[in-house]
């Protein structure tokens, strides 16, 4: 009604204008790349119906009102054109491009969606094709590769993990790097696990100030939108999807030695060290040959071979280990992969619905480990009144994750069993001869290894224990985003939605009483519940007007309340009555009781302006003004703004007749944006934690009081250029963006004797500094064949500007103005000393001199490069033929470096007896090998494990995301059977791994810090997808 | 009307604005703000309380290799001579190699020092608060008399590892002096003498001395009158004030009857022992300093890492009769650890909890013996060093033919034998400006000497035994008196965020 009315109005003003002045105007409309002429393009008057349509010829006829006008040319499957027509202009020709599908689509902002074209911001989309079907349940693993400028590491590859996600580098030290991530619209805390990847339309990255800032105090590290599928008017569509699949380590731990390796070398290095006791080298060799069994505890060549390595240093002849037992096999399992959909879509003229349910079960290549979620979904619109829609997203997941200890060197870590047991001891209880030793029921046992040096994790056996034992996490996550949206008048409009994440979470960690680590106790079991519950509730004005003479403004004002609760509870008790008895009140004494709540609030009103002229000149500008709980009252408000402009320089009439030229953009942006995500939500009181004591209540000193801490705020310039060649058939974009984070929420280091490590501050500055390109080519495009490749890369460099002090000294790093924030500093390796086989580092004397020492202790530390890396960036394929499709992502990234501490542990060689030895150390020195960088072999600890410059690897490395080949049966064959559409597929995620250091996964954390941690799995699966 | 709709939005607004405005306050839970610690005594003396569970049950640093105030005795006893440390056990291997203290970059050397320096600014705000804060008399008395014992307590730790020997240079700069509460403004102090430490140490138990006369504590690990002047016996006997080194300790040892030889063997983990004047009762729910008995305890089947063993020649040091002597066994228990020496000291207890001995009548009548002796008065201290070792059943030593020297050397080797274990090893060294002795137990030709272990099956056999690892320093030159190795070094985070460190 409302519209009806207003285009009446609108029809009687300009026909007033109309009767008082009138011209005529002709014109043809040709198509830009070949100039035929098109027909049945729409020809309007300043955006009005007014208007009318070309003729065979592409010609047209139109009387103009008054002496400034401005025709809208639109046509299917082409870019609308807008040009104004001045006085004088009778005759025009107007050209129209072919539509880029991609540089033209409507992609998702803050609190509004844009068309792609023209828009200031930087914004890069991934669209559901590329997700919807990975072999991941979590989105963040999907994303590696796809978006230009966004780099992922997923350090820990336990099924059901996410990836850390750095947007444009690292914004923050002290403060979370981390986006925001946003459903639907609003704000999303729930658990990134519960997303089904297959709901999802689309996902936004906003990358500048001009398309994310609007977020304000939660933008400064980039935006991830993620929108879901809603169904679409007329269609009714059934959709269901299966994969089964089977995972496995995506690359080969650290090659160890063999047993009789093993031995020899072992006996070495007992050798070796008698000889520097001061024995003679015959009863050095006597004493080494007597001492290797009891060392390690075992011999595996049985009692024919009490001396199974002779006083030369050689297996005896005739001895060979009697069993030879893979932990890594034995710890491992065949991980199935099970995934499932099934959607219902459609709508009407009233009503759009999206309802769909998933299931998937992703199994770990480690024993006891896995991951297991169930979805609904449930996304519906409906057209209450002309002018009032509603709308309601509602969707639950409840989730499984087995999860074994994976990361760490404690020793019931998974991944850990395989790479330090060595195959002589047994995984079952063996006699002398090798032969298994049978209980009374005739089944093997399994070998605890009481009798195992430490180093070889004596008193566990993770493969007896671990199906005994449970580690789970579940999780139940609840989501609703609700609208209104009134239509006031037509050009404004008013929503307001309240959105809720709900996330109850519990942990059951047991241990049994019987077999394994807590035996002695009697089992243990801890069990915890932790309830989320975060609320936003938003209420916005939009107007948006297209003014005569192609003036378009849209205005945007809002409020919004952020509500975040956490509450926990938590106790833990020890010495099962009985075995197989789980939970805690079967444990008899109570160890542990806790449990705690936190609020974080956040208030928040913004507004933003977005005009343009003729589609072909943008401005946008915006302000939000945010108050944040987590800082004192005096210095919580912070305001945040941004401004873009771009000019789209193709639609000047001078290039509009250049054929090869379909898209030319060039765009700017500049904006503050904000970060409170400290680890306190209290960061302004000096507070003491509660430290209770044998039952009497105590605290301690935890925090100074910080009353003038405030936002840490993010400058972000982006200068971009969108571009489309030939026919569109080469098109993309490149940025450069400089981000400063200024005013740091730093942990500012105090000098440790004033009782504190260091106190919040607003201190020092940090820039990322880069460019982006993301280029997609089409060299095939028939009817039959279709060929699309995807390129993008991006560099990033980070440095520091600015520190309240010369230097920062945090483990292996060092901050320094003009340093990198991940920039190592350590002791450098100086090889091995020729003549005596020990190991050298380097020392800067007083003198300034670079010398060698042999003192780890007196080394100097030095920078050595950075964790960072220079490029990443991924290559996708897609090749369409017929009803074929294949298609692949390789992700790459180029440049920085690991500290791999992980491999020294199988470097210590004789130091720790017992413990699997990498095969590096069979190039250890000898007085007939000098040239090596291994030291010579002894029992003592020759400390050049010792964290150095030694164990730093290239990080640099390409990884085959994911792979797939489909089918699609012909829709005639399948129509005859009331089928709409049939896919058959298969599969692969991270096939293939291109990297440099053999046993690491190459995927470790963001600053090139080793953990033990599970590795990256490889899955293959096949599936079927069917429609109706 | 358009005006009016204007104002009542705007109305909306400023009332929805103000009402989550309000919400924009919170508090945490599990931390208290300072004026509420500061609000009177019973507030005040929970930092008290905080500052001791601190002290004795944090991991410092995070790691379980530093399990509470029990980290540093450890270590004191890693890097001596007595203890022959399994290296092939997490924990204390590179202290015990002497790559660890020495090295400003270990996690242990910034973990130790933030932990004692925590405990002092806690201490400082008690003290600085105590006669402000509304409350009973008697309880500020009390509390600040606490306080200033801790840290007393406190900055005698850091004085007996972080310098040389007091009598060996007493203006030796080794660590800085806070007395005030930090602030943000707090810039860090430089590094005070020796003397200027003592010089507090003397000052605040001397005071607490006073406070704490008439006070009756409800547990031992309150400190009261004795175990300051156990204190204050040991910081005169590090500062080679004799006599005061006696009469301290005579004092501080009365109410604290030397065990009966049958308790000796019951493996140190009861703070209700007769002669434990000062220790820490540990539970279930508050037990991370028990977790120093993984590393000391060599018999329990529950102990993690049984990697304290004692060296060979140190059992030598035992007479027949002495029950101290029936702790050793050649361990046969697996392949792993044959050979090696146990002292079944410590030992836990059945829920893997054990008290933690802080100070026992038998050292303060060591200290006794020790003033005496060192101050010329060889009566008092042979009846003070035979008192001992008639309780453990030792043959006495004879006054006859005694000389000072000779009674010193042996009150110094009863030290060694008595406080196994319990963190004096270093410290003794360092005191008395000795060299760390660590040789091989093998025979004339180098060949390592056999022992017999009997194994879980009861077979009896014959198995080199084990001693120390480390005969040297790490650079393999040989251990010497007032070696830099000895003393912990000032961490880097120190050196690097105090700018008037060595001002």
């Amino acid at each position: 009604m409302f519209k009806k009315n207003v285009t009446l109005v609108l029809t009687l003003l300009l026909s007033t204008g109309l009767f008082a002045q009138q011209r005529q105007l002709q014109g043809q409309v040709l198509a830009a790349e070949n100039r035929q002429p098109l027909p049945g393009v729409t020809v309007r008057i300043n955006r009005t119906s007014f208007g009318t349509a070309t003729d065979q010829d592409g010609r047209f006829q139109l009387n103009l009102p008054g002496n400034k006008t401005v025709l809208s040319v639109s046509f299917i499957g082409r870019e609308t054109v807008e040009t104004e027509v001045r006085e004088g202009d009778a005759n025009i020709t107007i050209l129209l491009k072919p539509a880029n599908t991609t540089l033209d689509e409507v992609v998702t902002v803050a609190y509004t969606n844009v068309k792609r074209s023209g828009y200031p911001g930087a914004v890069s989309t991934v669209s559901a094709d590329k997700i919807n079907n990975r072999l991941t349940p979590n989105v963040t693993n999907a994303l590696q590769g796809l978006v230009t400028g966004l780099q992922t590491t997923s350090a820990n590859g336990q099924p059901g993990n996410s990836s850390t996600i750095r947007i444009r580098g690292v914004g923050s030290i002290n403060a979370s790097s981390a986006p925001l991530f946003v459903v639907d619209g609003a704000p999303y805390d729930g658990d990134i696990n519960a997303l089904n990847a297959a709901d999802i339309a689309s996902i936004s990255v906003l990358k500048d100030a001009a398309a994310a800032n609007l977020y304000g105090s939660r933008a400064a590290n980039g935006v991830i939108i993620i929108t879901t599928k809603q169904g679409k008017k007329g269609e009714s569509a059934v959709n269901a999807v299966f994969n089964q699949g089977w995972s496995s380590r995506a690359v080969k731990d650290y090659d160890k030695i063999n047993t009789d390796q093993y031995f020899q070398l072992y006996w070495e290095a007992l050798r070796n060290k008698q000889l520097t006791n001061g024995q003679t080298p015959t009863q050095a060799a006597a004493t080494a040959s007597a001492r290797v069994v009891s060392d390690l505890g075992i011999n595996p060549y049985g009692p024919n071979f009490a001396e199974p390595v002779g006083t030369d240093g050689k297996i005896v002849a005739g001895a060979r280990p009697l069993w030879n037992d893979d932990w890594e096999k034995g710890i491992q399992q065949s991980g199935k992969y099970t995934q499932a959909q099934l959607s219902f879509s459609g709508g009407s003229d009233k009503s759009t619905y999206y309802v769909s349910g998933g299931y998937v079960n992703n199994e770990g290549a480690y024993m006891g480990s896995g991951f297991k979620r169930y979805n609904i979904r449930s996304n519906i619109t409906l057209q209450a009144k002309p002018w009032l829609k509603v709308g309601l997203n509602v969707t639950g997941s409840s989730s499984a994750q087995d999860y074994p200890a994976s990361s760490d060197s404690r020793t019931d870590n998974v991944v850990l069993v395989g790479r330090t047991i060595p195959s002589f001891y047994p995984i079952y209880q063996r006699n002398a001869d090798g032969s298994y030793k049978l209980d009374a029921n005739g089944q093997k046992q399994f070998d605890y290894g009481a009798y195992r040096p430490s180093a070889a994790l004596a008193r566990e056996n993770l493969i007896g224990s671990l199906p005994l034992d449970k580690n789970r996490y579940t999780n139940e996550n609840i989501s609703a985003r609700t609208f209104l949206e009134a239509s006031l008048i037509k050009t404004l409009k008013f929503k307001t939605s309240y959105n809720i994440d709900y996330v109850n979470n519990n942990s059951l960690v047991y241990t049994n009483p019987l077999v394994g680590g807590d035996a002695e106790i009697g089992g243990t079991i801890s069990k915890g519940n932790g309830r989320k519950l975060i609320y936003t509730w938003n209420n916005i004005f939009t107007y948006d007007i297209d003014l005569l003479s192609g003036h378009h403004l849209n205005l945007l004002a809002g409020q919004e309340y952020y509500y975040f609760n956490n509450s926990t509870l938590s106790g833990s008790r020890q010495k099962f009555v009985l075995p197989d008895l789980y939970e805690p009140a079967a444990a008899s004494q109570l160890n542990d009781f806790s449990g705690i709540s936190d609020n974080y609030t956040k208030l928040s009103f913004f507004g933003q302006g977005q005009y343009n002229y003729l589609n072909r000149y943008y401005f946008t500008a915006s302000v939000r003004r945010d108050g944040s709980s987590r800082f004192s009252p005096d210095s919580r408000w912070g305001t945040f703004w941004s401004t873009g402009a771009s000019w789209r320089i193709s639609e000047e009439a001078f290039l509009r007749s250049v054929g090869w030229l379909n898209t030319l953009t060039l765009k700017g942006s500049y904006g503050a944006s904000g970060n409170d995500n400290l680890s306190s939500y209290y960061a302004y009181l000096a507070l003491f934690d509660i430290k209770n004591n044998l039952g009497n209540g105590g605290v301690i000193t935890s925090r100074l009081a910080t009353p003038g801490l405030k936002w840490e705020s993010n400058l972000n310039l982006n200068i971009g250029l969108d571009f489309g060649l030939f026919d569109n058939r080469l098109y993309g974009t490149i940025n450069y963006y400089n981000r400063t984070s200024k005013d740091l929420l730093y942990a500012k280091p105090m000098a440790p004797s004033t009782g504190f490590g260091s106190i919040s501050a607003n201190i020092g500055a940090l820039r990322n500094t880069g460019v982006e390109l993301e280029l997609n080519v089409i060299p095939v495009r028939t009817r039959d064949f279709k060929w699309n490749i995807g390129l993008n890369v991006a560099h990033n460099k980070n440095k520091i500007t600015e520190l309240p002090q010369k230097e920062i000294i945090s483990g292996t790093k060092k901050l320094m103005v003009g340093s990198s924030i991940y920039e190592f500093y350590l002791r450098e390796w100086a090889g091995v000393d020729a003549k005596t086989g020990n190991p050298l580092w380097y020392q800067t004397g007083a003198d300034g001199k670079k010398v060698t020492t042999t003192n780890y202790a007196s080394a100097t530390q030095y920078y050595a490069g950075s964790a960072l890396p220079d490029v990443t960036g991924g290559f996708t394929n897609t090749l369409n033929y017929k009803n074929f499709e294949l298609s692949f992502l390789l992700a790459y990234s180029i440049g920085g470096k690991v500290l791999d501490l992980d491999y020294v542990s199988l470097l210590s060689g004789a130091a720790s007896p017992g413990r699997n030895w990498s095969t590096e150390l069979l190039e250890r020195w000898t007085p007939e090998h000098t040239n090596t960088d291994v030291p010579r072999l002894t029992t003592d600890n020759l400390n050049w494990t010792s964290t150095s410059t030694r164990f730093l690897y290239s990080a640099t490395y390409a990884r085959l995301k994911t792979v797939s080949l489909g089918y699609s049966l012909p829709a005639q064959l399948l129509s005859r059977i009331g089928i709409g559409s049939l896919k058959v597929y298969a599969l692969g995620e991270n096939l293939l791994t291109f990297y440099g250091h053999q046993g690491m996964d190459p995927e470790q954390s963001v600053d090139g810090t080793t953990y033990y941690q599970y590795p990256a799995m490889k899955t293959f699966s096949l599936g079927l997808q069917i429609g109706f | 009307m358009k005006a009016s709709r204007i104002y009542t939005y705007a109305a909306a607004l400023i009332i929805g604005l103000s009402a989550c405005n309000k919400q924009l306050d919170t508090a945490p839970s599990n931390a208290v703000s300072e004026d509420i610690v500061l609000k009177n005594v019973d507030n005040l003396s929970t930092i008290s309380e905080g500052t001791w569970a601190a002290m004795m049950d944090d991991f410092y640093g995070g790691t379980f290799s530093n399990p509470g105030f029990k980290t540093i005795a450890l270590t004191s006893d890693a890097m001596a001579n007595d203890v022959a440390l399994i290296t092939t056990k997490y924990g204390f291997p590179t202290a015990y190699r002497f790559t660890q203290m020495n090295d400003k970059t270990q996690a242990r050397v910034s973990a130790i020092w933030g932990q004692l320096y925590k405990i002092i600014n806690n201490s400082n705000i008690i003290i600085a608060n105590a006669d402000k804060v509304e409350g009973d008399a008697t309880a500020k008395q009390v509390l600040k008399g606490q306080a200033l014992a801790l840290r007393a307590h406190t900055y005698l730790t850091i004085a007996s590892f972080y310098q040389f020997s007091f009598l060996k240079d007493s203006l030796a700069k080794t660590a800085p002096i806070y007395t005030t509460p930090t602030t943000a403004a707090t810039q860090g102090n430089p590094k005070a003498s020796l003397k200027e430490i003592y010089e507090l140490i003397f000052s605040d138990l001397l005071q607490a001395k006073a406070l704490l006369a008439n006070y009756e504590r409800p547990a031992k690990y309150k400190i009261n009158a004795d175990v300051v002047n156990g204190l204050l016996a040991r910081a005169y006997l590090n500062t080679g004030r004799w006599e005061l080194a006696a009469a301290a300790a005579d004092e501080a040892q009365r109410n604290y009857p030397l065990m009966v030889p049958a308790e000796y063997s019951k493996g140190f983990n009861d703070v209700g022992n007769s002669e434990w004047i000062w220790g820490h009762p540990e539970i279930p729910s508050q037990s991370d300093g028990s977790y120093s008995f993984h590393f000391l305890d060599v018999s329990s089947a529950s102990s993690y890492y049984y990697s304290f063993m004692a060296d060979p020649f140190f059992a030598e040091l035992f007479d027949a009769g002495d029950i101290r002597k029936t702790l050793f066994s050649w361990d046969g228990s697996t392949a792993a650890r044959e050979g090696y020496l146990q002292y079944k000291k410590f030992k836990f207890r059945a829920d893997q909890t054990a008290d933690l001995v802080l100070m026992r009548s038998a050292e303060v009548i060591l200290i006794k013996a020790e003033g005496y002796a060192r101050a010329g008065n060889l009566n008092e201290g042979i009846n003070a060093l035979n008192q001992l070792r008639t309780a453990r059943g030792a043959k006495t030593f004879a006054s006859e033919g005694a000389t000072q020297e000779s009674l010193i050397k042996e009150v110094l080797i009863e030290r060694r034998k008595e406080l196994w274990g319990e963190g004096f090893g270093l410290s003794d060294i360092i005191r008395n400006q000795l060299a760390v002795v660590r040789k091989p137990y093998v025979d004339g030709s180098s060949n390592d000497i056999k022992v017999t272990v009997v194994t879980p099956g009861g077979v009896t056999k014959q198995v080199n035994a084990k001693y120390h690892t480390a005969l040297s320093f790490s650079d393999q030159s040989n251990f010497v008196a007032n070696s830099p190795y000895y003393i912990f070094v000032v961490p880097q985070a120190e050196e690097q965020n105090n700018p008037n460190l060595n001002k």
